[in-house]
C-alpha cells in the first residue's frame, strides 16, 4: 500500500468525522445536510482512491462516484425544497421544533 | 190496451208517482181514482153491449192470470172506483191539517188497485194476491197515526184477525184448483160433491175473517183508529166488502148445506152486531157495528139462495155507509171527538151535513124511495122464500128492526144538544165528496133494475116482504128516537157494551189457537234444540281432540324450529368467533405491532443519527474484532 493511497484515507476519514459531528450537532436543516455533504464527499474520496491507486484499468469506480454526485445533487435539491417550504409555513428550519412532521 | 189494465194501473201508478214526486199527492191521487173510475165505467159500458173483455198475463206454467170483465165484476169494479173517487175527494178536505199527505194518499192508492184486481180478479192466484195486498194497506192505513195511543195494536188486531182467516181462503183455493185441475174461478165452479161443502165451509171462514161476522167482528171497531176517510173506504167498497164479494162470486157453487150455515152465521151476526150498535158510546164505532150487521144481512141473502140480493144491497150499503162515514168525519172534525156524548147536538153546527147524514140514514133503515129500501126488501124476500124462511126471515127483520134503531139514535142525539160553531178547513172538499155519496145512496135504488137486466137475473116481487120491510123499519127508527137506549136494551146491556164476546170472541177464536201453536212449536223447538245438541256434543269432542293433536303437532313443529334455530345460532356463533375473531386478531395484533413500532420514530432527527452513528459504529467494532479474532 503506498503513501499516497494513506493520505487519501485519512482525508476521507477526515472529511467523514467532521462530517457526522456537524450532522449530529447542528439543529438547523441547512447545517446538517452540510454535513450530510461532507459525509458523501468522504466516502467519495475513499472510492476514487481505491480506484486510483488499486484498479486503474476498471472504470466502474468512476462510474459509482458520478452516480453518487448525481444523487448528491437530487438529494440536495430535494432538502432545499422541504427547508424552504418549511420556512415559508413557520419562519424558521430549526429540527428540533419540525417533531410534529413525522404525525 | 186494455181498459181493465188501466182500471188496476191508475191508482198504481199514481201510487208510485206520488213516491217518487212527493209532492202534490192530493191531485194525482184524484187524478188516478178518476181515471180508474173512466175506465171502469167504459168497461161496465161494454159489458152492457154485451162484450166481455179478458187478460191473460203470463203466470204460473199452465196457470196464466187471468182478469176478467164480466156483468159482475165490471159493476164492482165501477162500484170500487167510484165510492174511492168521492172518498178521496173528501180526504183532501179531511187531510188538510196532516203532515204527511204523500203517505196517506199513497197507500189509499195501493189500497185502491188493490181492490180493483181483487174484483177484476179471474183466478184464484190474483184473487189471493189482490186479498193479501188489501190485508196489508189496510194494516199500513189503520195504523196510519201510529203515533197515538193504541192505534198500532187496532192495525195489528184488525190484521192478525183477518190474516187468520185468510187461512180459510188459501185451503180453499187449493182444494178447488187441485179439485178443476184450473186456477179459473168461473171453471173451478163447477165443483160439486164434498169438496164443494169444504171448499165453501172454508170460504165462509175467510169471509167471517174480512167481513167481521161473529165471532170475528170484534177487530172491525178497533179499525176506527185510522183516519175516516179510511174508515169510509175500508167499510163501504173495499176491505170488508171482499168477504161479500168472494161468497156472491163462488155462489153458484155452494151446495144447500155451506148456504144454510152461511145464512146462519149472517143472522146471528146481525142481530148480534146490531145490538151492539145499539149500546155503542162512540159515533164511528156505531157505524162499524152497523157494517158488521149490514153485511150479516148479505151474506144471510146468500144463504137464502139469492146472491143477487146481496150484491144490491152491498152495493146501495157502499154508498150509504160511506156517506155515513164522511158525515162523521166531519163532526169528528167539528167536535175534536167522536163519542156520542160530546157530539150532541152536533148536527146543529152543521145542518147541511146532517140533512145528508139523515138522508144516508134513513137510507140504510130501508125507507122508500132510498136506496137500501129495494134491496133490504130483496134480501127480506129471499128469506120468506128460501125453505128456512122461519128463521132466516126472523134474522133478517130483527136486523132491520135494529137498524132503524140505532140509525134513528144517532141522529137523535146529534140533533138534541147545544149547538157550537167551530171553522174547519177544506170543509168544501168534504161536502163535495159527501154530496155526491149521499145522492148516490138516495137514488142507486132505481138503478137495481138495470142491474137485474144486465146480471140477466130477476128478482121476485113481494109486497109481503115490501110490508113487513117497512114495518120493521118505521117501527125501528121511532123505538131508537123515542126510547132511550138504556131501556131499549135492558139487561142485554152490558153484555152488548162488551162487543158481545160470545164464547170470548177473539180470546177464543184466535188467541188461544195462536197461544197453543206457539206453545206446540216451542216445544218442537225444544226437541229440535235437543236433538242437534245431540249431534253437536260428540262433534264437539272430537274438535276437541282434534285440537289437542294439533297442539301437540303444533309444539313438536315448534321444538324442531327451535332446535334450527340453536344450530343456526351456534353456526354463526364460530363464524364470527371464530374464523373472524382469528382475522381480527391478526389485523388488531398487526395493527398493535405498527403502533409500538412507531414508538421509535421521535421525529428528531439528531437522537435518530446518533443511534444510526453508535449503532453503525458498534457494529463496525464487532465485525473487526471478529476479523482480529479469526
Amino acid at each position: 500500500m503506498s503513501i499516497d493511497l494513506l493520505i487519501a484515507l485519512i482525508t476521507g476519514a477526515a472529511l467523514f468525522g467532521v462530517g457526522i459531528y456537524g450532522a449530529l450537532s447542528q439543529t438547523n436543516l441547512v447545517m446538517i445536510m452540510m454535513g450530510v455533504e461532507l459525509i458523501l464527499a468522504g466516502a467519495m474520496v475513499n472510492l476514487v482512491a481505491f480506484w486510483r491507486y488499486l484498479h486503474p484499468d476498471n472504470p466502474a469506480g468512476q462510474m459509482f462516484v458520478l452516480i453518487i454526485m448525481t444523487v448528491m445533487a437530487i438529494e440536495m435539491a430535494v432538502g432545499f425544497g422541504v427547508a424552504i417550504a418549511r420556512f415559508r409555513a413557520k419562519g424558521s428550519v430549526e429540527m428540533e421544533e419540525a417533531v410534529e412532521l413525522k404525525e | 190496451m186494455n181498459l181493465i189494465a188501466i182500471a188496476i194501473l191508475a191508482p198504481f201508478s199514481m201510487m208510485v208517482l206520488i213516491l217518487l214526486l212527493r209532492r202534490a199527492p192530493a191531485v194525482l191521487a184524484l187524478f188516478g181514482a178518476t181515471v180508474s173510475l173512466v175506465a171502469s165505467s167504459g168497461l161496465l159500458s161494454s159489458v152492457f153491449g154485451g162484450t166481455n173483455s179478458e187478460l191473460l198475463l203470463p203466470g204460473l206454467p199452465d196457470m196464466p192470470l187471468r182478469l176478467v170483465a164480466t156483468p159482475l165484476t165490471a159493476l164492482l169494479s165501477t162500484m170500487v172506483a167510484a165510492i174511492s173517487s168521492m172518498v178521496l175527494l173528501y180526504a183532501v178536505g179531511y187531510m188538510k191539517q196532516d203532515k204527511e199527505k204523500n203517505r196517506f194518499f199513497a197507500s189509499m192508492l195501493l189500497f185502491i188497485s188493490a181492490m180493483q184486481t181483487l174484483v177484476l180478479a179471474g183466478d184464484w192466484v190474483l184473487l189471493l194476491s189482490a186479498w193479501e195486498l188489501i190485508g196489508l194497506s189496510s194494516y199500513l192505513l189503520i195504523g196510519f197515526w201510529y203515533q197515538r195511543a193504541g192505534v198500532k195494536s187496532a192495525a195489528t188486531r184488525a190484521f192478525l184477525y183477518t190474516r187468520s182467516a185468510d187461512l180459510g181462503l188459501y185451503i180453499a183455493a187449493f182444494i178447488l184448483i187441485d179439485n178443476a185441475g184450473s186456477s179459473d174461478i168461473a171453471t173451478t165452479l163447477s165443483t160439486g160433491g164434498n169438496a164443494a161443502v169444504v171448499a165453501g165451509l172454508l170460504l165462509l171462514v175467510a169471509a167471517m175473517g174480512k167481513s167481521a161476522q161473529t165471532p170475528l167482528h170484534d177487530w172491525l171497531q178497533g179499525a176506527m183508529a185510522g183516519p175516516t176517510p179510511v174508515s169510509a173506504l175500508l167499510h163501504s167498497a173495499t176491505l170488508v166488502a171482499a168477504g161479500a164479494i168472494l161468497l156472491i162470486r163462488t155462489a153458484p157453487m155452494l151446495p144447500p148445506e155451506t148456504l144454510l150455515v152461511i145464512g146462519i152465521v149472517g143472522g146471528i151476526t146481525t142481530v148480534i152486531t146490531g145490538l151492539i150498535a145499539l149500546g155503542e158510546r162512540d159515533l164511528k164505532r156505531m157505524l162499524a157495528a152497523s157494517t158488521s150487521s149490514q153485511y150479516g144481512l148479505m151474506l144471510l141473502a146468500i144463504g137464502a139462495g139469492i146472491p143477487l140480493a146481496a150484491l144490491l144491497h152491498l152495493i146501495a150499503h157502499a154508498a150509504i155507509k160511506s156517506s155515513l162515514f164522511l158525515g162523521a168525519g166531519v163532526f169528528q172534525h167539528s167536535r175534536e171527538s167522536t163519542a156520542l156524548v160530546d157530539l150532541q147536538g152536533a148536527g146543529r153546527d152543521r145542518p147541511r151535513i146532517f140533512f145528508g147524514f139523515a138522508l144516508a140514514a134513513f137510507a140504510l133503515a130501508g125507507i122508500p124511495p132510498l136506496s137500501a129500501f129495494f134491496s133490504k126488501d130483496a134480501i127480506i124476500a129471499a128469506t120468506l122464500a128460501s125453505p128456512d124462511a122461519m128463521l132466516l126471515a126472523t134474522f133478517a127483520l130483527t136486523g132491520t128492526l135494529l137498524t132503524g134503531a140505532y140509525m134513528a139514535r144517532a141522529l137523535h142525539i146529534l140533533w138534541r144538544g147545544e149547538k157550537q160553531t167551530r171553522e174547519i178547513a177544506g170543509l168544501q172538499w168534504m161536502g163535495a165528496g159527501l154530496a155526491v155519496l149521499v145522492i148516490l145512496a138516495s137514488i142507486l135504488g132505481f138503478t137495481f133494475t138495470t142491474i137485474e137486466t144486465l146480471l140477466n137475473n130477476h128478482l121476485d116481487e113481494s109486497t109481503l116482504a115490501q110490508i113487513l120491510g117497512l114495518s120493521a123499519a118505521l117501527s125501528g127508527l121511532a123505538l131508537g128516537w123515542f126510547i132511550p137506549a138504556k131501556r131499549l136494551l135492558g139487561p142485554l146491556r152490558p153484555w152488548a157494551m162488551q162487543g158481545f164476546a160470545i164464547t170470548g170472541g177473539f180470546d177464543t177464536w184466535i188467541v188461544k189457537p195462536a197461544f197453543a201453536i206457539a206453545r206446540s212449536c216451542e216445544q218442537v223447538e225444544r226437541g229440535l234444540y235437543a236433538c242437534v245438541a245431540g249431534i253437536v256434543k260428540p262433534a264437539l269432542a272430537i274438535s276437541r281432540s282434534c285440537e289437542q293433536v294439533e297442539r301437540g303437532l303444533y309444539a313438536m313443529v315448534l321444538a324442531i324450529g327451535r332446535l334450527g334455530l340453536r344450530l343456526g345460532q351456534a353456526a354463526r356463533f364460530s363464524d364470527e368467533r371464530g374464523i373472524d375473531g382469528l382475522i381480527y386478531s391478526l389485523v388488531n395484533s398487526t395493527i398493535e405491532l405498527g403502533s409500538r413500532a412507531r414508538m421509535l420514530q421521535s421525529g428528531l432527527i439528531h437522537r435518530e443519527m446518533a443511534i444510526t452513528v453508535v449503532a453503525t459504529a458498534f457494529i463496525l467494532v464487532s465485525a473487526l474484532l471478529a476479523l482480529l479474532v479469526y
